[in-house]
């Protein structure tokens, strides 16, 4: 903490140009008071490097660059492991366990509880061993990266781990930057790199980097070398999109923005090298920071099992109950032959019935213990693991061959809770849609052009029973991707013959200059390409391309446009545009501007934004275009059009110049910079007037409305969540098939006629008490006549239609219950208009209000929170940013994928799990109850029936294989089969399979095979048992009594598998079969310690007996009779849904589309699947987030030339959202 | 972020690998697709009256034969040790049973009902006698038994482990209370032989009593707990102890005694005279003596035959249920 006294705390200081002239060193303000070296939490403190200068930077000890993202080392593994694994309670359970058989009132030798418990450990330890390993190899590769680093005027090559902050780095094309570095020099000209974050954020697109000025000579290793700055910057944090501070380079301050900084992980691309400075390193870096651990989730099913377990315990505690009591009363003086005439110690002392009591409870515990399945933990986990790793990751049928995305289930916890989910929350935009937009249709000063039809509207048309007639494209329509637009009144110049020609000329100028595209590749029409933040943007300057305003290039203060016909038909000319300012778009603003200068002087700013915030900031006047539009909005909203509005607004010199001064001055300050940025732009985005408004397409996803039909029929609900229009939150939810006509719906708007008067108003008080009086009275009325409905017997299915602002009241908690039962009653519900943290609210309403298992899907970073918020987070992976992936617990590649990944995984999944787990609770009850009905004739003494050996292997081997592959292979009907009857998903959701009337008759049937293994073994073996005579002692009996159960339980397995695998016979026939190997040795042997030689020769014994093959024949078969005659009945009289699917599809084989399906990807290997997937992609990848029009991931960097921050991501927003939200959600818990 | 340099190369071998489709790739594909070959066993109402159908025919059969086995078997039963106290003495077993000066002899008379094919197995059957209590069953020590004196660490055998300070071999309550009642046959006038080698299994025989182990300090104590053994014979012949340590597994147990290798006739009259030794008064257990000959299935337990009796009939009869009730409704496939 040396360092930090050279810190002092200064005077807030206005930055940028002006501080050129400046001479004082300045620094950033601290918030923070240094006091007696000490570091008060809490206070964002910054940090001092000093470039190239390795010994002044060494008094703060600066982290060093490796990083470890292993959680163990070679010291800590055993006991931090061992520590991990004793915070589960069965396992501290069987600790206990086995340190209590090491005492003398242990009936068993503690290799009983012992060695299942080490061999359960060594499984688990070898596990995050093995994982560790894995973390730790891939560290060292990294660590070990060589990396070229200025010393003594010469590159040197040292690994990533050697590096330190301070140091002068150099970075060659599609070299990864192997810390945070700030970057100096570049061999671009201007300074500009582009670099990949696609590790990162997962988007692909390039992006720019631009050094500042000051340092854009320090290329060279020798004028590197000569580099000496200071930088100051903020502390380590996890915004990967925001940074602070100044570089403080020949007593000059220089600030710094996140386009000068480039984050360990990216990638150089198209840049031959370039020159840095280390900022942050290893742990520090933000990349690093920002692996944070998302609280990991546990099923239902798991809590469930919990409660079983719980079970256990107390059925375990009234068996010891009972056997103790029972010994108290037994002990007496007259079994003379027990020896308990002279100092008996106090287990047997009949004097002390009440110690002997106390004592036999433990005793009992210890020989009682294996009633909990030890292994079961483990055994769930290995099946899960698999289930994940092999079956989810690597289905085809979830494999989308054109991004190459196969599914990923990145927690291997859930698998199970994905058959039983009720409610899907949805994302619309990038989820239900496939977020490729086209420009549609547009208008223009009051007026609609394009003649397009959507898919929507014809879903509309044809719900109303009205053919459309397949509009003929006309031969000149120009296809493009992102335009599918045509209207001879607007193409080819058209527009110049109508009435409104001026108009269209803004509008088409609008388009071509007001956004943050890059053009790239050849300056042709036809060649150009727009690296674009969201594919409407890109949408919209193709647009204008096509109309004839061709946006080519663009410098960081001009925007070059090739515009045709403007002053007479045909004449095309290149008009340059300065740009003054960009005014960016955030999720606050939803709104961008651009003030430019044209060539001959005016001086305008263009306007695009969502419709609400351009209406209210348009100048007063021309009300019949506003109302127009405004029609035409709504218009298009109905057709499930995405739309913007355009505006512009002449400026005088005099007013700019005046706002600019206040822009810069806010542009520069290095507090609240954004929120006093968008203060300022909200001066200049005033009185503006209305061009017209943009439609754009965004088409549905493939296989959506069928998914949806699909999963409807499941009994699953399906709940959409969105940032749109109310009307085109609706009329997507009728393309999807999620609302049709015959539902009845309730529609809760705020965009009531009464609402708006209040509104207009302005006062907030009372706009928020009348509306939350209008909400409490809709959904009251809305209650009543859904209960009505719900009473009437073949009433209509209901919707309901809810928007944000009254969302907003409706979650409040004294509205919260209405709603709740309001929405459970409706099939499906639309909200729209909904914020993130609004998003997670209405999800976890539903999962702690109805405590039903809900799922939530999305792609973008604002849906970040609901995935979070819900039992499983599903997201769209290879789409756009990977901020949903990483959030979630399961990522697809597309929304339709879910059937699968529901129907079929989820459903076998829980389906497996259920089978297990109770399969588990018998296996080990019944032995446990051949063992307490023993004690009942032992004269309640905790004699043990069996050998230590046999219990303690019983878990672990004798029983342990076979449950793995129920786990693995059982499939009650195929994939396919499935999918046609979703309707059998229905079980899973009412939790049919562990119910405890499940468990109950499981219980009973242990109960039932317990009594026949004990007493028909005991009863049959008394007497002699060989032709000459001679008897069997307890060790006989009780070996026979335990093969009895092994045959037994392993064939039980078969009984309950709907498909028998090959697997199943080799694991079941091994199991028996290891027993026997097993106990041939175990018997043939003697040892020369002092082992009890009780079963020794035991089962030869046995087998020369006839006996030994009349009652193994005997005791599984009545054992298992009552089971079979149990099933039989079950499935004849009460049968379950699937069992009714297998019966009808009994003769058939198994599908043969999955068969086709396999052969193909068995064709294709990994490397001709990515070529192909390569061949399919399209040129460019979408990055969006589903705001009606907001720009993720993309500085404009030209913005920030002029010093500008990059506003802050949208998503950064939403996670930010999602952490406030999260102690909440944890107090609920 | 990671820069994984692995996968690139793991690919390209995957690559090279996967078009030769091996059987091993096509079941490890048929894994990962979870589309492995496996039959459906359905229980339809066919299959579970064929099954059970199926089981009757098996199981009856087997359950006459075994029952047949078991009724070969001749059995006689007696109990004796409430008869063979003298009438003064009935109120008080215990003074009787503990006092060794009262003559401890007894005659008890046994009518064969049914011609007894030799060899005769003489058992001795005790009820209500815990040898599988937890105390009991580990009082012994295998090593010192099967090494003698040599062998010392005989902690397991308290509270008989010592006596006088010096160790007891074979030591432990086991051995301790050793049955000793005697009998001895007397058909007419002729006494009838009692073969009382090969009583035990081979195996304890052979491999847990030591052949050069001798009793040592044995029943020396001031209790004495039951029979006592000539310290001249090792431990591994010394039969009566080998059956006797062979713990039983229920309260209610026989064991054997010796066989008698004449045949005896239908209505012959055996007279037993039997030394009533051993003490069962004190805890209220029950003394029988029972001559038994064998089957091959062993002695006469009727309890096996019965039972695939009644499971083979219950299966027959649950068939024609079931096949009644699938008769009157067919479900529809």
């Amino acid at each position: 903490m040396v360092g930090w006294d050279r810190i002092r705390p200064s005077r807030p200081t206005r930055l940028g140009r002006g501080s050129d002239s400046n001479p004082r060193h300045e620094r950033i303000p601290s918030s923070r008071t240094v006091r007696l070296g000490r570091v008060q939490p809490q206070a964002p403190g910054h940090r001092t490097i000093y470039c190239n200068d390795r010994d002044a930077n060494l008094p703060v000890r600066f982290k060093g660059n490796s990083i470890s993202t292993t959680k163990y080392n070679f010291f800590t593994f055993l006991p931090k492991g061992l520590f991990e694994q004793f915070r589960r309670v069965a396992n501290l359970y069987f600790l206990t366990i086995s340190i209590l058989s090491t005492t003398p009132i242990s009936p068993v030798s503690p290799i009983t509880n012992v060695l299942p418990l080490s061999l359960v450990l060594l499984v688990s330890l070898i596990k995050e061993a093995f994982e560790d390993w894995k973390r730790f190899q891939n560290d060292m590769a990294i660590n070990n990266n060589p990396v070229e680093v200025l010393q003594d005027q010469r590159w040197e090559s040292i690994p990533w781990k050697k590096l330190q902050v301070g140091d002068i780095v150099r970075i060659k094309q599609d070299g990864f930057f192997p810390a945070d570095l700030l970057f100096l020099a570049s061999t671009n000209p201007d300074g500009v790199c582009y670099i990949e974050t696609a590790n990162l954020d997962g988007e692909t697109n390039l992006k720019i980097r631009k050094a500042s000025e000051k340092t854009w000579d320090y290329l060279t290793p020798e004028k590197a070398s000569e580099f000496k700055g200071e930088v100051q910057c903020e502390q380590p944090n996890n915004s990967l999109y925001t940074f602070t501070g100044n570089l403080i380079i020949q007593k000059q301050t220089v600030p710094l923005t996140p386009n000068q900084i480039l984050l360990r992980g990216c990638s150089l691309r198209n840049t031959e090298y370039v020159v840095g400075a280390v900022i942050f390193t290893g742990q520090e870096t933000k990349v690093m920071m920002n692996t944070m651990n998302v609280p990991s989730k546990r099923s239902t099913l798991e809590r469930k099992l919990d409660k079983l377990i719980l079970t256990l315990f107390a059925t375990l505690f009234a068996m010891c109950l009972i056997g103790a009591i029972g010994s108290g009363v037994f002990i007496d003086r007259k079994y003379y032959y027990l020896g308990l005439q002279e100092d008996v110690e106090n287990q047997f002392d009949p004097n002390k019935p009440f110690v002997v009591t106390i004592l036999t409870m433990f005793t009992l515990i210890t020989l009682y213990s294996t009633i909990i399945p030890i292994s079961l933990y483990v055994s769930i986990e290995m099946i899960k693991f698999i289930q994940c790793a092999q079956f989810i990751n690597k289905d085809l049928h979830m494999y989308h061959i054109e991004t190459n995305t196969p599914a990923l289930a990145r927690t291997s916890n859930l698998n199970e809770e994905l058959g039983q989910v009720e409610y899907i929350f949805s994302d619309k935009t990038g989820t239900l849609t496939r977020n490729l937009m086209e420009f549609f249709k547009c208008s223009i000063g009051g007026e609609v052009y394009g003649t397009g039809v959507t898919e929507i509207e014809r879903g509309i048309a044809e719900r109303d029973g009205i053919k459309l007639m397949e509009s003929k494209k006309s031969a000149n329509t120009v296809q493009e991707r992102g335009f599918n637009f045509d209207d001879a009144r607007l193409m080819r110049g058209a527009w110049r013959n109508e009435p409104n020609s001026d108009i269209c000329k803004e509008f088409f100028r609008c388009l071509a200059i007001c956004h943050t595209v890059l053009p790239e590749g050849v300056e042709s029409p036809e060649k150009i390409t727009y690296q674009a933040a969201s594919p409407d943007e890109a949408a919209l300057v193709t647009a204008a391309k096509n109309f004839g305003f061709f946006f080519y290039r663009r410098t960081p203060t001009m925007i070059f446009v090739r515009e045709s016909h403007v002053d007479k038909m045909g004449k095309i000319e290149d008009v340059s545009y300065e740009i003054l300012n960009v005014l960016e778009f955030n999720s606050t603003r939803k709104r961008q501007s651009v003030v430019c200068r044209y060539p001959d002087g005016r001086l305008v700013l263009y306007c695009k934004g969502a419709d609400t915030v351009i209406y209210e900031r348009l100048a007063v006047g021309n009300d019949d275009i506003k109302k127009v539009s405004r029609e035409h909005l709504e218009q298009f909203g109905a057709s499930g059009l995405r739309t913007l509005c355009l505006a512009y607004r002449d400026l005088s010199p005099d007013i700019y110049e005046s706002w600019n001064e206040k822009f810069i001055q806010a542009k520069s300050s290095l507090r609240d910079r954004e929120k006093k940025l968008d203060e300022v732009a909200e001066l200049i985005e005033q009185d503006l007037i209305l061009i017209g408004c943009t439609a754009i397409e965004d088409k549905l996803q493939e296989g959506v409305p069928t998914c949806i039909e699909t999963l409807a029929r499941a009994g699953i609900k399906i709940w959409v969540l969105t940032g749109d229009k109310m009307e085109t939150a609706i009329n997507i939810a009728y393309a999807c098939n999620l609302i049709n006509n015959e539902m009845k719906q309730f529609i809760i708007s705020s965009e009531t006629d009464a609402i708006r008067e209040v509104e207009s108003r302005g006062d907030q008080v009372e706009i928020a008490r009348f509306i939350k009086e209008e909400v409490k009275k809709e959904l009251k009325r809305c209650l009543e006549e859904a209960q009505t409905y719900l009473h009437t017997v073949s009433g209509p299915k209901l919707a309901l239609v809810i928007d944000g602002k009254c969302l907003m009241y409706a979650l409040d908690p004294s509205l919260r219950v209405m709603l709740l039962n309001l929405s459970l009653n409706c099939c499906s519900v639309v909200c729209c208009r909904v914020s993130p943290l609004q998003k997670a609210q209405v999800t976890s309403l539903v999962k702690k209000g109805a405590r039903k298992i809900t799922l939530s899907i999305g792609d973008g970073a604002n849906d970040v929170s609901m995935i979070q918020a819900a039992h499983v987070g599903i997201g769209i992976s290879g789409q756009e940013g990977m901020q949903a992936v990483m959030a979630s617990d399961f990522a697809i590649a597309q929304f339709r994928f879910l059937t699968d990944l529901l129907l079929v995984h989820g459903r076998w999944s829980y389906l497996r799990l259920c089978k297990v787990i109770t399969y588990f609770f018998y296996k080990n009850l019944t032995f446990t109850l051949t063992q307490f009905w023993f004690t009942f004739q032992t004269g309640f003494s905790g004699q043990r029936f069996y050998d230590d050996w046999f219990q303690s292997l019983y878990n672990v081997i004798f029983t342990a294989l076979p449950v793995i592959m129920v786990g693995l292979f059982d499939k009650d009907v195929s994939a396919s089969l499935s999918k046609k009857y979703p309707e059998i998903y229905r079980e899973g959701i009412r939790n049919v399979f562990f119910k405890w009337r499940v468990v109950a008759v499981w219980a009973f049937f242990s109960v039932y095979q317990s009594l026949i293994f004990y007493y028909f073994v005991t009863t049959s073996s008394s007497g002699a048992h060989n032709s000459s005579g001679k008897v069997f002692g307890l060790w006989d009996v009780s070996t026979m009594a335990f093969t009895c159960v092994v045959v037994t339980v392993n064939l039980r397995l078969l009984l309950m598998c709907n498909s028998i695998t090959r697997w199943h016979y080799i694991s079941v026939g091994g199991s028996i079969l290891a027993w026997f190997c097993f106990i041939f040795l175990y018997s043939g042997i003697m040892t020369t310690y002092d082992r009890q030689e009780n079963v020794y020769f035991v089962i030869y014994v046995l087998m020369s007996t006839f006996y030994f093959y009349v009652t193994i024949i005997l005791v599984p078969v009545v054992a298992l009779l009552c089971d079979f005659i149990y099933q039989g009945v079950q499935r004849w009289f009460f049968p379950y849904d699937y069992q009714i699917v297998q019966e009808i599809h009994r003769h058939e084989p198994e599908g043969r589309t999955r068969t086709e399906l396999l052969e193909i990807g068995n064709e294709l290997t990994p490397h001709e699947a990515r070529s192909y997937a390569i061949a399919q992609l399209p040129r460019e990848l979408s990055k969006h987030t589903g705001f009606a029009f907001d720009s993720p991931g993309y500085e404009s960097f030209f913005a920030s030339q002029l010093g500008v921050y990059a506003p802050q991501k949208a998503w950064d927003v939403a996670r930010r959202a999602s952490m406030k939200s999260r102690p909440k959600i944890g107090q609920k818990k | 972020m990671d820069v994984d340099e692995g996968s690139g190369l793991r690919d390209s071998t995957e690559a090279h690998r996967i078009p030769r489709r091996s059987r091993w790739h096509e079941a490890i594909h048929q894994f990962k697709q979870q589309t492995l070959p496996a039959c459906k066993p359905v229980l339809t109402p066919k299959w579970v009256i064929t099954t059970f159908l199926l089981m009757g025919v098996i199981f009856i059969p087997v359950g006459l034969i075994t029952l047949r086995a078991s009724r070969s078997v001749v059995e006689i039963v007696d109990r004796y040790d409430s008869e063979c106290i003298p009438e003064e003495y009935k109120s008080n077993k215990m003074a009787y049973i503990k006092d060794s000066s009262i003559p401890k002899n007894c005659s008890r008379f046994l009518k064969v009902y049914r011609r007894m094919k030799a060899p005769i197995y003489i058992y001795y059957q005790l009820d209500n006698y815990y040898q599988n209590h937890r105390r009991y069953v580990k009082s012994k020590s295998e090593q010192q038994l099967l090494h003698g004196l040599k062998f010392n660490a005989t902690s397991t055998c308290k509270p008989q482990e010592s006596n006088n300070g010096r160790p007891v071999v074979p030591c432990g309550l086991i051995a301790w209370s050793l049955f000793n009642d005697t009998y001895a046959f007397i058909r007419g006038r002729s006494e009838l032989k009692v073969n009382r080698n090969n009583i035990a299994w081979k195996s304890d025989r052979d491999h847990k009593f030591g052949k050069h182990v001798y009793p040592f300090n044995f029943q020396n104590g001031t209790l004495i707990g039951g029979g006592n053994l000539d310290l001249s014979i090792p431990l591994s012949d010394q039969e009566d102890l080998i059956v006797w340590m062979r713990t039983a597994a229920l309260p209610s147990f026989r064991k054997l005694y010796g066989r008698i290798e004449e045949d005896l006739d239908a209505d012959d009259v055996v007279v037993v005279k039997l030394m009533n030794n051993y003490n069962t008064y004190s805890f209220g257990g029950k003394k029988k003596l029972v001559l038994s000959t064998s089957s091959w299935l062993g002695g006469k337990n009727d309890f096996l035959g019965v039972a695939y009796l009644f499971v083979g009939s219950s299966c027959i009869f649950i068939s024609i249920v079931f096949l009644l009730l699938h008769m009157k409704s067919q479900r529809s496939p």
